[in-house]
């Protein structure tokens, strides 16, 4: 079996972010990268598929600037057999249909049994990227699962609804599936796949090299400008020193009655 | 704006709350409104939209629809969009939405802006608002051509509750084959810790930074204040408390009279699950954490610190 898993590289959790000069992004000068949470759960599961059964093979696949490398290493050390990064200046600005079709070009060429990906990234917060893929593939999905059980030709698949509820239902494959963070626990590189990994393929690509112009990806969605929203009426801050901001926590308790 | 058109949800046999959210957006807009119902033996739900504000009610009713399932929504929509040439297409950010709205959106060459929380006329065009970056930027994005695609987060507006009667015309052509097999829908077993009825609760989250925080920081104060204990969504991914403590979209929406947010920054799941609390006091060292927009109190500061001198002055409190 054939798995394509494609990762996105998103600001580290902990980055203090900060808006780029034309207002319309962030600024990744000084910040860390990693890989985007969501996709590390898809990346599990595959690489879970792989131990079971040591033929299958684990391509990861990302768009974006050199410094994706980074994590496509990371994929490969975590035990991924190789990696494509496809990156072009003409992807700049790219919206979500737009990564959808670069990648396509990749899965079409790559004629992977099972595709997976994270529910949603946690920069943008989109969760388009999946579907979007899946039709260009004309290949059946399901989003935000939490299991998948690979039977032969099919996979039965745990879909968390809302509340708690689970919705099960049975695809038939080849077919994609977005991953919902928890969905397993996810490993860490070992010193031995981080050396190993140096060796591993990992092929960058043009837009052309996957038989795409940059007009034929142009985005329709554009992002006019991202900003801290407004304050609302906010929180009334306490201040003070730990001891009085305790006191005045206990004071509030008081008024609501329930001290 | 010319016509939009309105995907509508059914949960429980009845219009879905945020189904005539979406009507109050697309009649603000102006314009044409056409809704399309999708399922088995739904006429009745066609009839009620139509006398709520969903115009023109397009009847997409097929035993193949019965359970939610991509194809059957797919062509339903597809033949909707087909006949009627919307616009703008409005659907909510449900997990339905999410696993139909991209892939609509592939199919149709169009572009689409998810989770929407505001829509803004300008002119001839529309500015569609939505939240970043677990919530700490607002982003501001305009769609070319037609049609384009939103999908709304539930809430987004209040739902319409006007009495205008519209429609109703079946759609035909929407029954055939499904690749996705529904099986069932599984829910998970209530477990013993029920935080929806608790008056007061203490939350932890990822600033809490291990396990044994839980027990060591945290739990001091649920006890001080005789609360129920209750965690963000990345502590339970991590395994450091079952499910049934989690607070937000996918796990338990609370509304105690007292919330306490230790460590939580705030992701817009998480939200969603306890604001309507009566009152919310969080605590987080990041004065940014987009916690403080939803608090009534903010503490900002070191939770290490900051939690064991709250338990101390309610412990004294309660002695005095």
């Amino acid at each position: 079996m054939k798995i394509l898993v494609c990762l996105k590289q998103v600001p580290h959790k902990d980055a203090r972010l900060e808006l780029a000069p034309d207002g319309k992004w962030i600024s990744d000068a000084n910040i860390k990268f990693e890989i985007n949470d969501y996709d590390n759960y898809a990346l599990e599961e595959a690489l879970r598929a792989k131990d079971k059964d040591p033929a299958t093979e684990v391509v990861v696949v990302t768009v974006g600037p050199d410094r994706v490398q980074q994590s496509l290493r990371t994929a490969l050390g975590m035990g991924a057999d190789r990696a494509v990064q496809v990156w072009d200046d003409g992807l700049a600005g790219a919206d979500s249909l737009t990564i959808a079709k670069t990648v396509a070009a990749v899965a079409k060429a790559e004629k992977a049994d099972l595709v997976l990906m994270g529910l949603m990234s946690d920069d943008t917060n989109y969760s388009l990227t999946g579907p979007m893929l899946a039709a260009l593939l004309g290949v059946p999905h399901a989003t935000g699962i939490v299991s998948a059980k690979v039977d032969g030709g099919q996979v039965e698949v745990e879909r968390e609804l809302e509340g708690g509820a689970l919705e099960v239902v049975k695809l038939p494959l080849p077919c994609l599936l977005t991953a919902q963070t928890g969905m397993n626990e996810v490993r860490y590189a070992s010193l031995k796949g981080i050396m190993q990994a140096k060796k591993k393929p990992l092929d960058k690509k043009s837009l052309a090299d996957v038989g795409l112009s940059a007009g034929a990806v142009a985005p329709k969605t554009k992002i006019e400008k991202i900003y801290t929203p407004p304050k609302g009426a906010g929180a009334e801050i306490l201040s003070g020193s730990k001891d009085e901001v305790a006191q005045k926590f206990v004071g509030k308790v008081k008024e609501l009655g329930l001290l | 704006m010319a016509k939009t058109l309105i995907v509508a949800e059914i949960q429980k046999g009845a219009l879905r709350e945020s189904t005539l959210e979406l009507v109050t957006l697309a009649r603000k807009l102006g314009g044409e409104v056409v809704s399309l119902v999708i399922g088995s033996g739904v006429g009745g739900v066609a009839e009620d939209l139509a006398k709520k504000g969903g115009g023109k009610v397009l009847l997409a009713d097929d035993g193949s629809l019965a359970n939610y399932n991509l194809d059957g929504w797919t062509r339903a929509i597809g033949k909707a969009v087909e006949s009627e040439k919307p616009e703008l297409i409005l659907i909510s950010n449900t997990p339905i939405g999410w696993d139909i709205a991209g892939a609509l959106a592939a199919r149709l060459d169009c572009g689409i802006v998810s989770d929407v929380i505001r829509i803004e006329p300008d002119g001839g065009e529309l500015v569609f608002v939505r939240r970043m970056f677990n919530a700490k930027f607002d982003a501001r994005l305009r769609v070319s051509g037609t049609p384009r695609i939103a999908t709304v987060q539930p809430g987004a507006a209040e739902a319409y509750t006007g009495s205008d009667s519209g429609s109703v015309a079946k759609l035909d052509g929407v029954g055939g084959d499904v690749r996705t097999k529904f099986v069932e829908i599984r829910v998970a077993p209530a477990g013993g810790h029920d935080l929806t009825k608790a008056e007061i609760i203490v939350s932890g989250g990822r600033g809490l930074q291990k396990p044994e925080n839980f027990d060591a920081v945290l739990k001091p104060l649920v006890e001080a204040l005789g609360a129920q204990m209750g965690a963000s969504r990345p502590v339970v991914d991590a395994g450091w408390l079952p499910h049934e403590y989690q607070v937000g979209s996918s796990g338990q929406i609370v509304s105690p009279k007292l919330y306490v947010a230790v460590g939580i920054s705030g992701a817009i799941q998480h939200l969603v699950g306890m604001k309507s609390s009566n009152f919310i006091i969080a605590i987080n060292k990041d004065a940014d954490a987009p916690i403080f927009e939803v608090a009534d109190v903010g503490i900002v500061g070191d939770l290490f610190e900051i939690v064991p001198a709250l338990v101390g002055a309610v412990k004294a409190a309660k002695g005095s």
